[in-house]
């Protein structure tokens, strides 16, 4: 046999330990750590309780709520056409379905921030885009949308639009009307606000 | 001559072909891009790591820490100058979010996993300091904790940080009314 193809062939056994130096591959599309970070310390994740209660109460095709707490607290209550993925079996792939659909906006609530919040960092870490938190979770759902307590005489327009907003839509997912505390007519003030043109932000 | 390959009629053409070949694959062996950062937990152990519950210090738990007794516990506040200009934990020291991924601070992080010395984050709430400890968790850092409560719990208890050990009112993820109840 020629020797040029011996050496030849080792050289290839050599080159191709080459191959142990790759880095490991993943199954999965993820971000890099740094831009991870980035993202986490912008607050654009957030999402308040209003803006969902009027994507709700327009019909909004493009939004996919999703419950990450467990069955038994879905069972007992959820937010309209919900669905519930709890946290421990995010990745489960009997979910991830409901993950990363485009043009949908997903948005994670639990009772309060935290679990919603961890479930978005996984899924962030995945590269899935269009998700959210519903900033306050259910606690501040009630506060809010079903029992909104009305702002003080000397609050501003905006106040007042956001109250009017949560009252019309505390009617519209409890059915109920609010009972304002009754206010004394003695001396009626007429006072004139500066209307503002910013949108009502709302929130917790 | 009828049986004999370009290679045996050729030598000189095989030695370059052999060369350009091997220069090849040695350039793309040196391109190899390494990143700087790299996740050592999967999003599975990620998961179970935050259902797990594990990580977190309680307020409480920062009381011998903060009378000297123990020294082997770094306190970070995660929130910007200003925040911690405001008012901050005794002994933290101030590293906004945006520059934990430094490269002096990763390095420093390191050496204080490497000495065996524990790392805590806070935010002015637990939520804020919640994805940075996450991050940290996933680069590998097991030595960096979460403070349940954050800073505003801290700052109304500070005088009596021991007297919080049994107090529920700062761990996440309570319902603070029956949903069903109310939102009927």
């Amino acid at each position: 046999m020629n020797k040029n193809y011996l050496f030849l062939s080792l050289l290839m056994i050599l080159l191709a330990g080459g191959l142990l130096l790759l880095p490991d591959r993943t199954n999965y599309s993820q971000i890099p750590p740094e831009d991870l970070l980035w993202d986490i310390i912008q607050p654009t994740r957030y999402v308040t309780t209003e803006q969902v209660a009027k994507m709700i109460i327009e019909q909004d095709p493009t939004l996919e709520l999703i419950d990450v707490r467990d069955a038994d607290a879905f069972k007992a209550f959820s937010l309209p056409n919900a669905v519930n993925i709890p946290l421990d079996s995010l990745l489960s792939p009997n979910y991830s379905d409901y993950l990363g659909i485009e043009d949908m906006n997903a948005v994670f609530y639990a009772n309060d921030d935290m679990l919603a919040d961890q479930a978005w960092v996984i899924a962030k870490r995945l590269n899935y885009s269009g998700i959210y938190v519903m900033k306050g979770g259910l606690n501040c759902w009630i506060k809010t949308i079903i029992q909104p307590a009305p702002p003080p005489e000397t609050a501003s327009l905006d106040a007042f639009d956001l109250y009017d907003f949560r009252k019309g839509a505390s009617i519209y997912f409890t059915g109920k009307t609010i009972t304002a505390p009754k206010s004394d007519n003695k001396s009626k003030v007429i006072v004139r606000r500066k209307k503002k043109t910013k949108a009502t932000a709302g929130g917790c | 001559m009828s049986n004999k390959h370009v290679h045996e009629t050729n030598p000189k053409r095989t030695v370059i072909v052999m060369v350009i070949f091997v220069a090849v694959i040695v350039a793309g062996l040196l391109s190899l891009k390494t990143p700087r950062l790299t996740y050592v937990l999967t999003p599975e152990q990620t998961l179970a790591l935050v259902t797990g519950g594990e990580g977190c210090v309680h307020p409480y738990q920062l009381v011998p820490v903060l009378n000297g007794t123990v020294d082997t516990v770094i306190l970070i506040d995660i929130r910007n100058k200003f925040e911690f200009g405001k008012g901050h934990i005794k002994g933290a020291e101030n590293i906004s979010a945006y520059d934990l991924t430094n490269e002096e601070n990763i390095a420093r992080l390191k050496e204080f996993k490497k000495n065996g010395m524990a790392v805590v984050l806070y935010g002015n709430t637990q939520l804020e300091a919640n994805g940075p400890w996450m991050v940290f968790r996933q680069l590998g850092f097991d030595n960096v904790m979460l403070l349940l409560g954050g800073y505003r719990y801290y700052a109304l208890h500070k005088h009596n940080l021991a007297a919080t050990k049994g107090d529920k009112s700062y761990l996440p993820g309570m319902a603070d009314f029956n949903y069903a109840e109310v939102a009927k």
